[in-house]
């Protein structure tokens, strides 16, 4: 090794979570598993069977608890995961096919399983595309953690560091990335993988600095080498200077102390300076996440996405079992408002038990309020469960992808049966449960001072008002330099929606994802909306841009703003506003 | 035994989910089920199996089924294809 390669390096790789971390490499390299074929005597047959099927027995426990506890921390994405591991586990004609081969080549299960699966993860990970190479990662995943149980190991992880560090891999395992001590792991580094993959959505969730999608920075390190990871810009230095070092260690200090900034504003009001109060809620999809919103300081859960009850199983959920879910939900929050949005399925979000065909234009097609006003079953029934848990907790139901008044007094009289029948069935429910209604469809918007006769609040779906407004499928490559999320025609809208509620007194929010961005905040809170519904981690920051801005200067940026021609323009002014006044924001942190 | 060509037109190709559905169909039946792919040759009732096949979007593969209930097997299958496995 000559000693220029001790010279500083600058990566990049996609920042996937906020947070600056300094230290040495720990560095984890995939070892095919160590396994000896050992020739089995007839007579030891029986029991090497019955071996295995203990350790199925004990690796789909061990699968389950991992599946629980990824639900727990990382929600329904990252479960789903360990979901997928307990189908290739309930496979049973693989398994016959291990049993036999146990039988008719007398090797021992160990080498039996490392050959079998290994067959499986070679014709997969030669195949082209990525969800293909994640399979043979969650191949590999189960088979390292059955041969583990066969090993008599139990679910260790022997690579996890003992002291602090930051980890580097070509990739984590699911298991791997479910188990990280924050304690220990200051900061992941890893070549593949994107902002959705596992590993990024736990180190959120377990808010560890992370850069993934590097390339190569696995093969260009060595254990204790020095590294810098900046989790807010993606940049990653190897072998860093004294200047660099100094520089990242101050940065660092900021970024912390901003952070301790923002949790002393936990459990103070969102107001701004000259007095308005902001309603700051979260987005969930699982009912535990409502402690998350209460511990980032939230005061509402804004959206509840129902619809997750479908996405995650085959079957649709009872009424009772949705109850349950509501009413759990309700509870945590309780005395704070659960808004409930029935399922939104279709457009991209379908399910085995509703039949949805084949679509030209599924955004524009059989979705949402669509599927629910057409299956009326399933409809009442969900409300019903809705109407029990609103007679327990301060819960509201509101409608989605409502275009106009069709679809709202459609829904309402399909409300009012639901309340008969529970009347009928003698159960209780709170028959003034308020009644919203989701504006993402332009139609809606320019309607909105009709529509608030009907509604007690409005929740604005940013995400689709734009890609209706626009005409920009948002999923769309090829299209994405037009899906402009600061479009003043959009923001007229959201402007007009606004209005309409302050003249009928009806509640406005926003629950998109424009409702988390920093700047689009002055512009929101000064176009005079009253609820911030978004993603639990972004309350605190956001919170700390209300608290130091006044009502009367937002209202001057959101005049300023509105005037402008082009998305780029109000977003370069937000920008340049924003970075005035908030030198400390983790954007900024590049 | 009968057999049916099918295009594969769910966005990620057939992998653990769609093997998941499928196989919990075949399961369903008395019949055997195999899948056939570039000289390949699965069980249908094995998710293992199907995602040995590591068929993308865009392939074509032919569905055998031999028993009994084949032909209502078949049939259900077919419409699993046809529906692109009601996924994303």
């Amino acid at each position: 090794m000559g000693r220029d390669e001790r010279k500083e390096q600058i990566l990049r790789g996609i920042p996937a979570a906020p947070g600056i971390a300094i230290g040495k490499v720990h560095l984890i390299v995939y070892d095919e598993p160590d396994v000896t074929p050992r020739k089995l005597a007839p007579s030891e047959v029986p029991q090497e069977l019955s071996r295995y099927n203990i350790a199925l027995d004990q690796t789909r426990a061990a699968i389950e608890r991992s599946r629980d506890r990824a639900l727990d921390v990382a929600g329904v994405a990252v479960g789903k995961i360990f979901d997928a591991h307990l189908l290739i586990l309930a496979d049973e004609i693989f398994h016959d096919q291990v049993r036999g081969r146990i039988i008719r080549e007398q090797f021992n299960a160990e080498y039996i399983v490392y050959d079998s699966f290994g067959q499986m993860i070679e014709v997969i990970s030669r195949t082209q595309g990525e969800v293909f190479r994640e399979r043979a990662a969650d191949l590999r995943d189960v088979r390292t953690r059955l041969l583990r149980y066969l090993r008599g190991e139990g679910d260790v992880i022997p690579d996890h560091p003992t002291h602090e560090v930051i980890l580097v891999a070509e990739d984590l395992s699911p298991t791997q990335a479910l188990n990280l001590d924050r304690s220990l792991v200051h900061g992941i580094i890893t070549d593949i993988g994107g902002l959705t993959s596992h590993t990024a959505i736990l180190a959120r969730s377990l808010d560890i600095p992370t850069i993934v999608g590097t390339g190569d920075v696995s093969s260009r390190v060595r254990d204790g080498d020095s590294i810098i990871l900046n989790g807010n810009s993606g940049k990653v230095i190897l072998h860093p200077t004294k200047e660099s070092f100094a520089e990242y260690d101050a940065k660092r200090q900021r970024f912390r102390s901003f952070q301790q900034v923002l949790e002393d504003l936990k459990s103070q009001p969102a107001v701004t300076l000259d007095g308005r109060e902001i309603e700051l809620w979260g987005n969930i999809e699982l009912p535990r996440e409502a402690e998350s919103v209460l511990s980032h300081g939230g005061t509402g859960v804004g959206l509840f996405r129902s619809e997750f009850l479908f996405l995650t199983r085959e079957t649709t959920p009872s009424e009772d079992e949705q109850f349950s879910i509501y009413d759990k939900a309700a509870e945590i929050m309780d005395p704070h408002p659960v808004v409930i949005r029935t399922f939104d399925l279709g457009g991209d979000k379908y399910h085995a038990g509703i039949n949805i065909r084949d679509e030209k234009n599924p955004f524009l097609g059989y979705r949402a309020i669509r599927v629910s006003l057409s299956r009326r079953d399933l409809f009442r029934a969900q409300l019903r469960a809705i109407l029990r848990a609103s007679a327990r907790g301060n819960v509201r139901v509101m409608f989605p992808f409502v275009s106009g008044f069709e679809e709202l007094r459609e829904s309402l009289a399909v409300l009012e049966e639901a309340k008969q029948e529970l009347q009928q069935r003698k159960l209780a429910h709170d028959r003034n449960i308020p009644v919203g209604i989701m504006i993402e469809i332009p139609s809606a918007a320019v309607m909105a001072d009709r529509l608030a006769e009907q509604c007690a609040f409005f929740s604005i779906g940013t995400n689709d008002l734009i890609q209706y407004t626009v005409a920009t499928d948002r999923a769309n490559e090829q299209v994405a330099a037009y899906y402009r999320s600061y479009h003043p025609a959009v923001l007229r809208l959201i402007e007009m929606t606004v209005r309409a509620g302050e003249r009928h007194g009806v509640h406005v929010g926003i629950c998109g994802e424009l409702g988390g961005s920093p700047a689009a905040t002055p512009l929101l809170v000064g176009l005079g909306m009253r609820e911030l519904s978004l993603t639990s981690s972004m309350i605190p920051e956001i919170k700390k841009i209300i608290r130091s801005l006044t009502y009367e200067e937002c209202k001057r940026m959101a005049r300023k703003a509105m005037k402008m021609d082009t998305s780029q323009e109000i977003l370069n002014y937000m920008h340049g506003e924003l970075k005035k006044r908030f030198a400390d924001l983790p954007i900024w942190f590049n | 035994m009968i057999q049916k060509e099918v295009a594969l037109l769910n966005r990620l190709g057939l992998h653990i989910r769609p093997a998941a559905q499928l196989t919990k169909i075949a399961a369903k039946y008395k019949a055997d089920v195999y899948l056939l792919k570039d000289g390949m040759r699965v069980n249908g009732k094995s998710i293992m199996g199907v995602m040995m096949l590591a068929a993308a979007r865009g392939s074509t593969l032919t569905i055998e089924c031999v028993g009994d209930d084949e032909q209502s097997l078949l049939d259900e299958l077919v419409i699993l294809f046809e529906n692109k496995f009601y996924e994303e």
